[in-house]
């Protein structure tokens, strides 16, 4: 495998995306590639300060008392 | 269909059950997408009423919460297209380049603690300012993925289209994301150099014949089919390798979810 093939489909394989055989020969190619190891652990970073940073925001309370008080209405 | 009363309210009943435990879900990606808490509100809310509406349509036993948010998606494409916002057109193979740059001079660094080091002092707001910063189809993809959770099938019955469009989408949607926040990172000197800022052309700038049409705002710009645009711009950029990649996935994968 060569290092573009790995770079292509890095994020598939982080998702637990591919197929197991597949995930064999990633990971193989990662242990011996440092350039590689090395993209995977910033990806992997990135990704999860992305997520810990968009902080899920709820609906207000408002909302969702309009949601519903129209869904009867629409009923 | 409804008929009588009785069903009819008990429907009502059952609709309203099974849907608001998605509201927050669904409000935070409107939320993301619209970028304001107003327009949020107004997107949700038109969602569950269609949704009410077509409720009978949905198939028991498929996956309600991407139901939902195929309606929303929906709903959010339609206004899009009437506020005409230009789609941008992206030079990929650009942002591939600068990203490698950085990375080949930064990856240990990095890695070593890029949250409490390097992007200790980066505001939620930088990242938010980074999300904004992707062309819509590709920050839905993002949010629909690494936010809400969805699987690539998921999203591919929520945007419609071809799972091997939804990787596509994700994998650069990604990269320009993290490209964004390499360029910030660099720009408050925490990381070194070379992540001169994407080139993102307009539409308007490619099609001088549409450039007129679009500062009288006529409406006929405006219908363009969106998904025709998408298209093209990964009939650009996909080389067979990366098809092959995805089909071979395709095949092997997506009944394991
Ligand atoms: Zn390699």
């Amino acid at each position: 495998m060569l290092c573009d093939d790995y770079k292509r489909v890095v994020y598939f394989f982080l998702d637990g995306s591919v197929s197991q055989r597949r995930a064999v020969e990633l990971e193989t190619h990662r242990r011996d590639c440092h350039d590689c190891d090395e993209r995977t652990l910033v990806h992997r970073k990135l990704r999860d300060f992305v997520k810990k940073r968009l902080a899920p925001i709820s609906a207000p309370e408002h909302l969702k008392v309009r949601l519903v008080q129209s869904l009867r209405i629409a009923e | 269909m409804k008929t009588a009363e009785a069903y009819e309210h008990e429907q009502g009943w059952d609709f309203e059950k099974a849907a608001m435990p998605y509201v927050d879900s669904l409000y935070n990606t409107a939320y993301r997408m619209t970028r304001n808490s107003e327009d949020a509100e107004d997107l949700v809310q038109e969602t569950y009423l269609k949704a009410y509406k077509y409720y009978d349509k949905f198939e028991e036993g498929t996956n309600f919460k991407a139901w939902l948010f195929k309606i929303m998606k929906n709903t959010f494409i339609n206004n899009y297209r009437k506020k005409k916002l230009t789609p941008h057109k992206i030079d990929f193979s650009e942002i591939e380049e600068s990203y490698e740059r950085v990375i080949q001079k930064n990856a240990p660094d990095l890695i070593r603690d890029p949250e409490s080091e390097i992007f200790q002092d980066m505001m939620d707001a930088d990242v938010k300012r980074a999300l904004d910063s992707l062309p819509h189809d590709y920050k839905m993809v993002v949010l629909l993925a690494d936010i809400e959770g969805f699987s690539y099938k998921e999203i591919a019955e929520i945007l419609d289209c071809p799972v091997g469009t939804v990787m596509s989408r994700l994998y650069r949607g990604r990269k320009m994301l993290e490209r964004t926040l390499l360029d910030y990172a660099r720009k408050y000197g925490y990381i070194r150099g070379e992540a001169e800022p994407a080139k993102m052309r307009s539409r308007k700038d490619e099609v001088k014949g549409r450039k007129k049409k679009d500062e009288k705002g006529e409406e006929t710009d405006v219908q363009e089919p969106e998904e025709s645009e998408e298209e093209v711009l990964f009939a650009e950029a996909e080389d067979e390798e990366f098809e092959f990649e995805v089909e071979e996935q395709e095949e092997e994968r997506f009944e394991v979810e």
